[in-house]
Parts: C-alpha cells; structure tokens; sequence
C-alpha cells in the first residue's frame, strides 16, 4: 500500500471535529428553514382552499379546481384538499380528472367513505352505473370519520333515488329493506320509505309502511294517496278508490293533488266496471264483461295491424270475432267467459307484439285488468 | 470519550479504506445538507422576489439587477463559478488533479443562490454537483490525502449533491460514472453509492419523501403508441440539438466581446430573460411547479409550444452570457414541454390510442435531458425516480435512444466538452476514455515461426534462429516450449552471451531462468493476452525489454496462442515499421 503524506494528527483530527461542527450547524439551520417552509406552505395552501371555496359557491367550478390543485401542490398528502379538488372537477363535469384525484385517495384508504362516495357520483356522471352503484355500496360500508351513521343513511338514499331513476326495481328494493330498518321512524322518512317501495314494484310493503303510519297519525292525505297508490297496484280497486277519496277530502284545496286523485278515481272506476273477475259479480255480467274486454282487445288490433292481418295472428282475430257474434248457451255461459278472456288476452299479446307498449286509445284500464286476469 | 475519539481517527488515519469509506459518509451527509439548504434558499428566495402575479416590471428589474450583481462577483471574486459546474468539476477531475478550490464552492453557493432566486432562467442541480465535488476535493485535501485520494472523492461529492438536488440517488450515482466520470465501471462506485445514499437520507430527513414531480399514473394505452414515442424521440432530439447549437453559438459571439464587458454581460442575459418574463412569467427560474403542471395535463397546446420555444432561448441566453447555473433543469422543462406539445397533437387526432400530453411531457423530460447531456442511462433512471412511475419505462427508452442519436449525430462534440473546448481545455471525450473501439492483440497476433524446446542445445538453437530469420521477420526473443506447454521466452541476447562464454553445449533451459515452470508462478511471466489492448502490450514490453511476447490463453496460460510483435503493434497504430528489430533497441 503506497505511504499517504495525510494531514498531521492534530489538522487530520482539527479537519473531522470542523466537518462534524459543520454537520450539526447545517441541519439545524436546514430544519429550520423547512419548517418556516412548511408552515408558509401550509398557510398559503388554506388560503387557496378558501379561495377555492367561494369560488364553489359563486359556481365557478373550473376556477376553483385550479385554486384546490395549487393547494394540493403545497400539501400533497392533505386528504381534505383532495377531496375539494374532486368535488370541485365533479361539479365542472372533468369527470376522467376527477377519477384520477380520487383514485390516489382510494389507493391510500380504499375504504374512504367520502372518496368512495365522490367516486360515485363520478362513475354516475360518466353514465358507467354498474361501477357507480358497486362505489355507492363501499362509501354505505366504508369508513366516516364523523357522523357515520347519518352519512351511511344519506348514502342510501342517493343510491336509492338513482336506482329509482333508473327504473332498476330489483336493486332498489334490495337496498330498501335494510334502510327500513336503518332509517329513522319519523313520518317523514317513513312516508318516503312508501313511496320509495311503490317505486320498486313492492306495492304490498308500500301498502303496510303507509297503513303503519296512519295508526300514528290517521289524519295525513299524503300517506291516504300513497296507500291509494300501494292499493292501486295491487289490484285492489274499491280500496285504491276510498283512500283516494279520503285524501281528496283531507286535502280539499291542492288541485295537483286533486287532479291526480280525480284521474286516479276516474280509472279505478273504469277498471271496476271493466274487470270480469271481480267478487259477487253474476255469471251473465262476468260473460258481459269477457265480451267487452274481447271487444276492446280487437279494436285495439285493428288500429295497428296492416290489413289484412299477419297470417300468425289471423286465427286469433277470426276467433275473437267469431266470439262477439255467437250466440249464448247459458249451460256453457261459464266456460265461454274464461274462454273470452283467454282471447282477451292472446289479443293483447298480439297487439303488445306488433304494435308496441303504446298507450291504447280506450285508456290505461285494458291492460290493467287483463295484467289483473293474468296474475 | 475524547480521547477514545482521538484514538478511533488516529486509527482512521493508519486506515485508508477505512478513511475513505468514513469520508464517503460524511461528505454525502454534508453535500445532502448544504444542498437542501441550497434548495431552500432559491426556493423561497425565488416565490418572494417573482411571484406570477406580480408587477410586470419587477419581472424585468429583478433578473436584470440580480445578474449584474452576480456577474461583477463572478467576475471579480469567483471566476471559476460561472456556469453550469459540470466542465469545471472535469475540469478538476482530469486536468487540475481534483482540486476546487473552497472560494469557487463558496461562490458557486452564494452566486447561484442569487441569480436563481432573480428569475435567471437555468438550474441548480448543475451547480450543486460542482458544490458537492468541491466540497469532497476542499475536505479530501484538507486531511492531506494522496492527489489519487482527492480525484476519487471529487465524483463522490458529485454524486451525493445529484442525488440531494434532484431526489435521486441511484441517477446520482449514474451521473457521476457516466458523465463526469466517463465510466461506468470505475472504481469509485461503491464510495459514490454510499454518500448518494447518505444524502439523499439526509434529504428525506429534512424534507421528506416527496419525489421531485407528482405524475399521475400514466400507461401505454396502446401498442401503436411507440411509434408516436419514437416521434417524439425525433423532436426531442431535434430540439436538443437547436438547443445546445444556440447555446453554443450565443457563447462564442458573447466571448468576442471586448473583455472588459465580461462582468456586464450576464445583466444582457439577465434583462432578456426579464423581457420573455415580462410577457410569459412562467419562463423565469427553474419552473419546476410549470412542469408539475404539464406533467398532470394542465396546459393547453399553444402554451407549451410556446414555452418549449422561450425556455430555450431563455435558458441559452442566460447560460452564454455568464450566468452561474446549469442546464439539467432547464432540459427537464423544455423536455416536458415539447412532450406535451406533441402529446395534444397526437392526442387530438388519435384520442383512443394515445395517453394524454402528461404521459409525453414525462418521456419529453428524459428526451431532451438524453439529447442535450447525453447520458442515455442516466435519464432514463433519473426520470424513474423524480416520478416513481415505472409504467413508462419502455417509451422513455426508446424516445430517449432516438433523441440521444439523433444528438450525436448532427452535434458531434457532447455540450460539456464544446463548452470546455470554447475555453480552450480539451477534456477527455467519453470515447477517448473508454477501452470500447481500441486496437487489441488479437488484431495484430501472429502464429510463432519457431518455438525453441527447452533441452535444446543453444548452438543448435542459434542454426534455427539464424535460419528463421531468412525467411521471416527478424525478432530478438523466441517462445521456449515443451511440447504444447509454453516454458518462457528467451532472447538472442542470453543465446549469444552463452555461446561466448563456451556454453553452447548446453540446453536452452540451463542457460535461462524461463520464469515458467509446471508448478511456478506464473503471474510475473512476461505475455499478454488476445483480447488486452495494444497499449497494455507496449507497456508490458516497456517493462520486460522484450520487443516479442507471448500470446497466452486466460484458461491456460501455459498454452501458447502466437506471439505479438512490437513492429506489428507499430504499424497497427500507424507508425512506420523499423526495418530491424535492432534498431528498436538503437
């Protein structure tokens, strides 16, 4: 090993004590300057949110973003921020932003109830609802630092009044039952939980969330409407019609109300004089009654099929006016009936085939009492 | 205490390895921390004086004023600070034995602190590496270690400044090796690695973990994507290429100027810089927060065209004048915006096939630093790490190749070797320095026209010797072998001393001490190998006075290949072949 010519002991020792000094001098000095860094940071960066947050109320969407990413500059890990950032891209519609932002939250806490639910609302307004509704379950399972309750139960219900938008009855009943259980028992909740069950098909439970308020307060016309409407659904005719009449009577002066009362009254009578299958009706009514829904069926054809008619509906429309010309057997007045009905309904079947879902000139009434017969 | 400490250095001091390993630490935790100080002190310097919406005006004075002052300091106290640091930091490495001295890393602190934080359009990570190396060189020298000593410790420094000013410690290390050093393999990597590591736990300590730029995770959205990469790669090159020639060209009429303008030229580049600023703000500085923002796909087309454009012209004005700072963050920002120039391009018409401008501003970053600092490995790491995104490793290297031989290509000399040549000091290229396109043995080797055997009488071997030479070339030593297995070489001299003295009866191996027995060292023996350079075979023959040597393979060294001629190894290097073999040694 070649001889060094080092520095004498004394200027070799003299050399590391002076770099050691200089070590310690330098990161007190390097602490120091980061931390008046950090905290001017800091301040400048809740200026920003601030700022960003007026901006949010004056609807200046676009420009606040801009202030929450220069705060999200300063503080990257500031969860708050970030959230801001998203709200804020949320509400300029710079959906594939707001994804990215939130998608960095979620990689540090998957179970990030508000990021979750933002992420939603995201996923939604991308229309991608599958992936919406999946993120709307992890915000209601998620974590919340506060109120997490309350926020689980709003959750619930934004996801609810999307599923009920989107006409998926399935799903929106499937979150409907645990919120009956989750949600508050006041009138007001309550009664929206009933119509949220008319919305998802569920007439019967609709029907009992309602009859369960009446026992608490049987004077409230909303809840008589809605037990109308549960009635109605069911297929329970005359008693859609008096819970109809008693929010009418209840609610005298509110004329959207009334209108939609009067065009509830007004088919629940129609369909009460058109459905055969009503109880105490004599045999020859009943027999009256196929023949007019046969009668009615027909007409409906004939205003949408070309004629002449598709050879595979033309045995049907034979038969049918075969039936309204035959004369009556009265031993046979029962079995001609269910067969007019069958026709009735091989009818409408044609007709919803060929001519759509459209709404038939004779009134809704029809198709509710043939649904009625084939249920 | 004290005195056990006294002991312990006294006990470094007998150590070299030891020393040097205690110095690698120490030098990479006091660069780390004068470095972050470095940082902090342009950074809030600079948001102070230049805020974006500030006064226009002040955006013309301050850069202006900021230059003048620095340029009469550089001028009048520390000449040797001006620029980016990276020549002069070479320039100690391979001419001036190491040495930096501490007034030059003194002015270089305090200068560039000034000049940066008054908008001056450069970087500082230039100028932190010459920092860290001088720092190494003033301590290394201080302890009185060997000039060896100090060149080895000057990339040491080097590397830990890098990996504190860019937050990156393995490019740090790279750097160092594959720029300054010119070698990837040298000796000092372990050293370099260690106080790159110190100092960037240095860094983390102070600072935290924080990579210098946040990207959002980008991918390749399509495989067709590479071919716009590569295009990209053209531009980036293209770009460097005008970059460096620019700079290139503003220095050398900058230094036309009459001498006495020296300290007065950097306020040109100074208000020039104030001028752009004035109308485009975010021209000014280092701009890292502009190119954070590109990088996250928040700048429109026509901005970052714009500012691809001005940053080089910026940058170049600012640097050729006589500003101290560097060039590696102003290569970043110009990457990142032509990127993301040709990001929205190809992003417009080709939505479904291609990531945003964010993704290309990433691969513009590592393009413009391979074209312009030329150090293909480096960037591509570097870039790895200031992100922490790997997903887009694969474009980044082949933009990063295409822009790098693009660079070579239409500018031969790499930038910090013209800026060196501008000054009149011819640095080592990284060619000259390698051992990669070197002549080798294996060029010039030759089959033995006689090999001598050991129990051969010297009379008899002189006939052989004497007829060899009618019809070959004339050489003054032979191989010696028993029958496959090389026994030495001996010269006509030991043949010629022994038939003088009436040993010609006796054996070859009587007469020599071969040096190579069945069982002996071999490790003195006098022969080189085919794939050694021609320079390691003249140096061995300088050594052995031996004008023939063996060829030996490395899995055998007793088992002879051929032999190497001095007259071969002349003409293979040019030089006219000497008629005889005496007058070599005439």
């Amino acid at each position: 090993m070649p001889q060094q010519r080092l520095a004498t002991g004394t200027s070799f020792i003299g050399t590391f004590v002076l770099m050691s000094i200089a070590l310690a001098a330098l990161f007190v000095i390097d602490t120091f300057l980061a931390r008046i860094e950090r905290a001017e940071d800091r301040a400048g960066a809740m200026r920003l949110l601030a700022e960003g947050h007026r901006l949010m109320q004056d609807g200046h969407y676009a420009e606040a973003a801009e202030r929450f990413k220069d705060a999200v500059a300063v503080e990257r890990d500031n969860r708050d921020y970030r959230l801001a950032l998203a709200e804020a891209l949320l509400a300029a519609k710079s959906f594939p932003e707001a994804e990215s932002t939130l998608n960095e939250l979620l990689q540090r806490d998957s179970t990030d109830g508000d990021a979750n639910l933002m992420m939603a609302r995201v996923m939604v307004g991308e229309m991608r609802i599958p992936e919406g509704v999946s993120f709307y379950h992890r915000a209601i399972y998620g974590r919340w630092n506060t109120n997490a309750a309350q926020n689980r139960l709003r959750v619930r219900y934004e996801l609810i009044d999307l599923l009920a938008r989107q006409n998926d009855k399935e799903e929106l009943l499937a979150e409907l039952l645990p919120l009956q259980e989750e949600a508050p028992d006041d009138v007001k909740t309550r009664k929206r939980i009933g119509q949220l069950f008319l919305s998802a098909g569920s007439s019967a439970r609709a029907a009992d969330v309602f009859q369960g308020i009446l026992r608490r307060d049987p004077q409230d016309p909303d809840v008589y409407a809605g037990l109308g409407e549960a009635e109605f659904a069911r297929g329970n005719y005359p008693a859609a019609r008096s819970n109809f009449l008693e929010a009418s009577r209840l609610k005298p002066g509110d004329k959207a109300v009334e209108d939609n009362i009067r065009k509830r009254l007004e088919l629940s009578e129609q369909i009460m004089t058109l459905d055969p299958t009503r109880r105490g009706l004599p045999a020859n009514e009943r027999y009256r009654r196929s023949l007019k829904l046969v009668a009615l069926a027909l007409d409906e054809i004939n205003r949408c099929l070309p004629t002449p008619a598709l050879p595979s509906a033309q045995d049907v429309l034979d038969a049918a006016s075969k039936a309204l010309k035959a004369r009556l057997v009265e031993s046979r007045q029962n079995a001609v009936t269910d067969a007019n009905l069958d026709l009735a309904e091989q009818l409408w079947q044609i007709r919803s085939k060929h001519c759509g879902s459209a709404v038939p000139a004779s009134g809704d009434a029809l198709p509710l009492v043939l649904a009625k017969i084939d249920q | 205490m004290l005195l056990r400490l006294k002991k312990l250095l006294d006990r470094l001091r007998q150590n070299e390895n030891q020393l040097t390993i205690v110095l690698s630490l120490m030098i990479g935790a006091l660069v780390g921390l004068v470095i972050v100080a470095f940082i902090l002190l342009t950074g809030r310097l600079a948001a102070r004086m230049y805020p974006p919406d500030g006064a226009g005006w002040h955006r013309i004075l301050l850069p202006t004023l900021g230059s003048l002052v620095t340029g009469y300091l550089l001028w009048r106290y520390f000449p040797l600070a001006r620029g980016s640091g990276i020549p002069q930091t070479k320039f100690a490495l391979f001419v001036n034995e190491g040495r930096i001295s501490f007034r030059t890393v003194l002015g270089k602190f305090f200068c560039c602190s000034a000049s940066l934080a008054s908008g001056i359009a450069l970087g500082r990570e230039g100028p932190s590496a010459h920092i860290g190396a001088g720092l190494a060189s003033v301590i290394a020298r201080r302890l009185g270690l060997s000039q060896e000593r100090v060149k080895a410790l000057v990339p040491v420094g080097c590397s830990a400044a890098l990996a504190a000013a860019f937050n990156t410690p393995i490019a740090g290390v790279l750097f160092s090796l594959e720029e300054v050093m010119g070698d990837l393999h040298a000796s000092v990597l372990g050293t370099a690695v260690l106080s790159s590591a110190t100092s960037w736990m240095v860094l983390h300590l102070v600072l935290g973990d924080d990579p210098l730029f946040h990207v959002s995770g980008y991918k390749l959205v399509h495989p067709s994507e590479l071919g716009i990469y590569a295009v990209l790669g053209v531009v980036g090159g293209v770009g460097s290429v005008a970059f460096v020639k620019l700079l290139l060209g503003l220095r050398l009429w900058f230094m036309r100027l009459p001498k006495w303008s020296v300290w007065l030229q950097p306020a040109i580049g100074g208000l020039s810089v104030g001028v752009m600023g004035y109308f485009v703000p975010e021209v000014m500085g280092v701009g890292y927060n502009y190119v954070e923002k590109v990088l996250n796909g928040d700048m429109v087309l026509k901005i970052v065209a714009l500012l691809a454009i001005l940053k080089i012209v910026a940058t170049a004005v600012s640097y050729s004048s006589g500003n101290a700072g560097g060039i590696f963050g102003p290569s970043l920002f110009i990457g990142a915006m032509m990127g993301a120039a040709v990001g929205s391009v190809a992003h417009h018409f080709l939505p479904g096939y291609t990531a945003g401008p964010g993704a290309y501003a990433l691969v513009g970053m590592g393009t413009a630093f391979a074209g312009i600092v030329r150090t293909p490995m480096t960037s591509v790491i570097m870039i790895f790490e200031m992100t922490r995104d790997y997903t887009i490793i694969v474009p980044l290297m082949i933009s990063n190749l295409i822009a790098f031989f693009i660079s070579q290509r239409l500018q031969r000399e790499p930038i910090y070797e013209a800026l060196a040549q501008q000054d009149g000091v011819h640095l080592p290229t990284a060619e000259s320095r390698s051992d990669h396109g070197r002549l080798r043995v294996a060029q010039v080797m030759r089959a033995a026209p006689l090999v001598l055997a050991p129990e051969m009488s010297v009379s008899s071997a002189m006939a052989q010797i004497s007829g060899d030479r009618l019809v070959g070339t004339p050489l003054d030593a032979w191989p010696v072998a028993e029958g496959r297995e090389l026994q030495g070489m001996i010269q006509e001299s030991q043949l010629k001393e022994a038939a003088s003295k009436g040993d010609a009866v006796k054996t070859i191996g009587e007469i020599a001490n071969l040096g190579l027995h069945h069982h002996g060292d071999a490790q003195d023996f006098p022969h080189v190998h085919s794939d050694h350079t021609l320079s390691v075979a003249l140096e061995r023959m300088g050594t052995t006075k031996l004008h023939v040597l063996p060829v030996v393979s490395r899995a055998n060294v007793r088992h002879l290949l051929g032999i190497v001629v001095l007259g071969d190894v002349l003409e293979a290097y040019g030089v006219g072949r000497l008629s005889t073999t005496q007058e070599y040694a005439e």
